[in-house]
């Protein structure tokens, strides 16, 4: 049997795991940051770091920085490993590492800037999602590379995770950023509505579960059993793990949106595969917690152990309460409360968070052929993120109950018995808390920080690790190897082929009939599409985040449509491109913010962007003073609505040429209406374009038809 | 959990089939699924759990 020595490519993992770690801990801040900005509104900075433009920042920075370079790290480190053979191409290596890392810093520039496509973890805009494809692609070449010029005939359980989180994130990053570019740094989503509300959900939630669960699940099967040193405890239940895992989770999207305009059906069909995926989840939970059996006691000792354990046991814990949320009776309560925020909370520090920490104390101090600096220190941090993670999550599963039961509760006389600015005000101390929780957090990660510094200087890099491991093609002998040889290399590409049709089954089911169906989104007639002014209002709500804090559909509720009118219908939003129904009530809804019983004077509007407290006492809304004097950028108007039209939106052929006009004529008679309520501003200010689209909100239903 | 079926089944044209299929078609591959990894063999199953924890020879070799 012949030998053939090699080395393991140490560079890469340790260049990932300091992005890990640094990326982290900047994530980390800004969301301390915006937390902190829910208590103390004054803490929104003007324009460029509004709570609305800076939480989609921290959302992107954990996940897709934080936790992606987690995930590369893991993945770099084991997949040689399990592979027995280096990383196909140190140069691909390289580009993805240093290619991934733009993409961090094209992020954390544009998004304070107001460039977002406004789908929530879909922010970016499309050059940027252009690149994140291209690096995706250039990830999963040098890990196929890899696979097949392994020397190590089966492909162990871990291996298939990485292949299903490569083809799956794949297709739902390209099909959810479908969209129609108006210049470099603005595009409409290719979907509208309820349609756009789908897709994004079928994206959001299974980012959720092939971006921060599978990659995840594949590094515990790894790192698990190299820190507990002893197999998986059930290699079979992996199996089964493995694929009614990604069969199930595809199919789940639609639980985000129970009771709203979305098809019944596709409602119901989320619900029960969402109930179902609790099953294996906990296979895999379990899976992971009785590796561990006969080695308990090893965990009172090892502090990786113990982030290990934490971290399956709240994976255990947020796949219990997903399934639980998707039920629609609780939904009903929880969807747009702080008990959500919580809830993603659990399994970000906790699955995520622990797993990623755990990781880094095994791998740092082994490729740099060192002991870890302070084991004290490590369970110091250890303790501070259990206690971070309590102080983070109970008040706001607290806040979160109290808030929709504040929301739903009437007098005896058949009133809603509190403003919603009451409930905003009541929350803040238990937003002051989440904060605490937060700041214990990020101070353990910073001990691990120091902890891990300290470890590497006293240590040298193994920059390529030597190993040896026999030939692939000699373990089988003589005879058939050709044929051996090439079934193996196959079968990869065979577990890609099966992990896509399995993935892409949902999704084709839960499409198909919302886009081809017409009786599934009815049509209204007296919606129309938006005026130009209306449209760039439109534009401006979605580049400061609005969507961040504010809703846009009214669920079929008493204490909503008492509160906020008539329920959304599906055929409300044919026109909006990317839908905006938001996700959390951190203030009201804004769905019939133009119609009726909400309808508030354009001078209102006025003085509330200027200073929102003025207007309603305690309010935690940053203000948007510099939309008074900041001029409406007019000269996209006519690219923009050519966009629409090749969308589909019935503008009038030749719109495009007069739409500017129709838009001065439509900002002069606001900025005339305000001169009546004493308010002297220009027509050409962005506060009017965003006046105008409030002031559309939720009216065409009441329209007649003309 | 018929009733709910039954009811969107109900609401839709032309796509009433396809929750029913989709039930199905996961019902058959969990089957499928389970026959398969019970008819796996038991030492090679082993051998392959084993696998992250046999690299530990050629560890640290510089």
């Amino acid at each position: 049997m012949q030998v053939e020595k090699f080395h393991y490519d140490n560079t890469t993992v340790r260049n990932f795991a300091y992005a890990t770690m640094i990326w982290g801990a900047i994530g980390m801040l800004v969301g301390l940051y915006v937390s902190l900005q829910l208590v103390f509104p004054s803490l929104n900075i003007p324009q460029f770091g509004s709570f609305g433009r800076l939480r989609p920042l921290h959302t992107n920075a954990v996940i897709f920085a934080f936790v992606g370079n987690g995930i590369f790290m893991g993945v770099y480190y084991s997949l040689q490993r399990l592979c027995k053979a280096r990383m196909y191409s140190d140069v691909l290596s390289k580009i993805h590492f240093w290619g991934w890392q733009s993409i961090i810093v094209l992020a954390a520039i544009t998004l304070p800037l107001g460039m977002t496509a406004g789908k929530e973890y879909a922010e970016l805009e499309w050059p940027i999602d252009i690149a994140i494809t291209i690096m995706w692609v250039v990830f999963g070449w040098n890990m196929f590379g890899t696979i097949l010029k392994r020397r190590e005939r089966h492909l162990y359980v871990a291996i298939w995770f990485y292949i299903a989180t490569f083809v799956t994130v794949a297709v739902l990053h390209i099909v959810n950023s479908f969209a129609l570019p108006v210049n470099l740094f603005k595009s409409y989503s290719g979907y509208a509505g309820v349609q756009d509300a789908l897709v994004q959900w079928w994206y959001g939630h299974n980012a959720v579960a092939f971006f921060l669960t599978t990659p995840y699940l594949g590094l515990m099967y790894y790192f698990l059993p190299k820190a507990a040193n002893r197999p998986v405890y059930s290699y079979k239940l992996s199996i089964i793990h493995f694929w009614s895992l990604i069969f199930l989770y595809i199919w789940a999207g639609p639980h985000h949106l129970l009771y709203t305009s979305l098809p019944n059906w596709a409602q119901s069909l989320g619900v029960v595969f969402s109930v179902m995926l609790l099953f294996p989840s906990w296979g895999g939970m379990i899976n992971g917690l009785l590796t561990l059996r006969g080695a308990w006691d090893r965990v009172r000792d090892d502090v990786i152990l113990k982030f290990m354990v934490v971290a399956v046991t709240a994976y255990g814990m947020a796949t219990f309460e997903g399934p639980m949320l998707s039920l629609k009776t609780v939904s009903a309560i929880s969807h747009y409360t702080d008990w959500i925020v919580a809830h993603v909370h659990v399994g970000g520090l906790g699955w995520n968070g622990m797993l990623t920490f755990g990781i880094l104390y095994w791998l740092l101090p082994k490729i740099f052929n060192t002991p870890l600096y302070s084991k004290k220190l490590a369970s110091s941090h250890f303790w501070l993120a259990t206690l971070g993670i309590i102080f983070y999550a109970v008040p706001l599963y607290w806040a979160g109950f109290t808030q929709s039961s504040m929301w739903k509760q009437f007098t005896a006389s058949g009133q809603l018995k509190y403003t919603f600015l009451e409930t905003v005000t009541y929350l803040k101390p238990f937003y002051a808390m989440r904060s605490f929780g937060g700041t214990l957090y990020l101070i353990g990660v910073i001990i691990m920080m120091y902890n891990l510094y300290k470890t590497v200087k006293s240590g040298k890099l193994v920059r390529d690790e030597a190993a040896e491991a026999p030939a692939l093609e000699k373990l089988q002998g003589g005879f058939a190897g050709e044929h051996w040889h090439r079934k193996i290399e196959r079968r990869p590409v065979q577990l890609l082929i099966g992990s896509l049709i399995v993935i892409l089954i949902g999704g084709i089911v839960e499409f198909v009939p919302t886009f081809l169906v017409k009786s599934n989104v009815p049509t209204i007639s007296s919606v129309k599409p938006y005026t130009p002014l209306e449209l760039q209002g439109r534009d401006i709500y979605v580049r400061e985040g609005c969507y961040t804090c504010h809703s846009q559909m009214i669920r079929p509720f008493r204490s909503e449509t008492e509160r906020y009118g008539e329920y959304s219908k599906a055929g409300e939003f044919v026109y909006d491109r990317p839908f905006q129904w938001g996700s959390k009530r951190t203030g009201p809804d804004l769905g019939r913010e133009g119609a009726s019983t909400l309808k508030k004077s354009n001078g209102w509007h006025f003085r509330h962007f200027r200073e929102p407290s003025s207007m309603s006492e305690g309010s935690i809304m940053p203000s948007y003073s510099f939309m008074l004097k900041k001029d409406l950028d007019t000269s996209t108007t006519a690219a923009k609505i050519r966009t629409l039209q090749k969308l589909g939106t019935p503008y009038p052929k030749g719109f495009d040429k007069i739409a500017n006009n129709v838009l001065m004529e439509q900002a002069s008679s606001i900025s005339f209406s305000l001169k009546s309520d004493s308010i002297r501003v220009a027509p050409n200010k962005e506060v009017i374009a965003l006046i105008a689209y409030m002031q559309r909100l939720g009216t065409d239903i009441s329209k007649p038809v003309q | 959990m018929f009733k709910f079926i039954k009811q969107y089944t109900e609401t839709i044209s032309g796509a009433q089939i396809y929750p029913l299929i989709s039930l199905l078609i996961f019902f058959l591959f969990f089957v499928v699924l389970l026959v398969y990894v019970q008819k796996l063999d038991k030492k090679s199953i082993k051998q392959i759990s084993e696998i992250p924890l046999d690299d530990d020879i050629n560890q640290n070799l510089n």
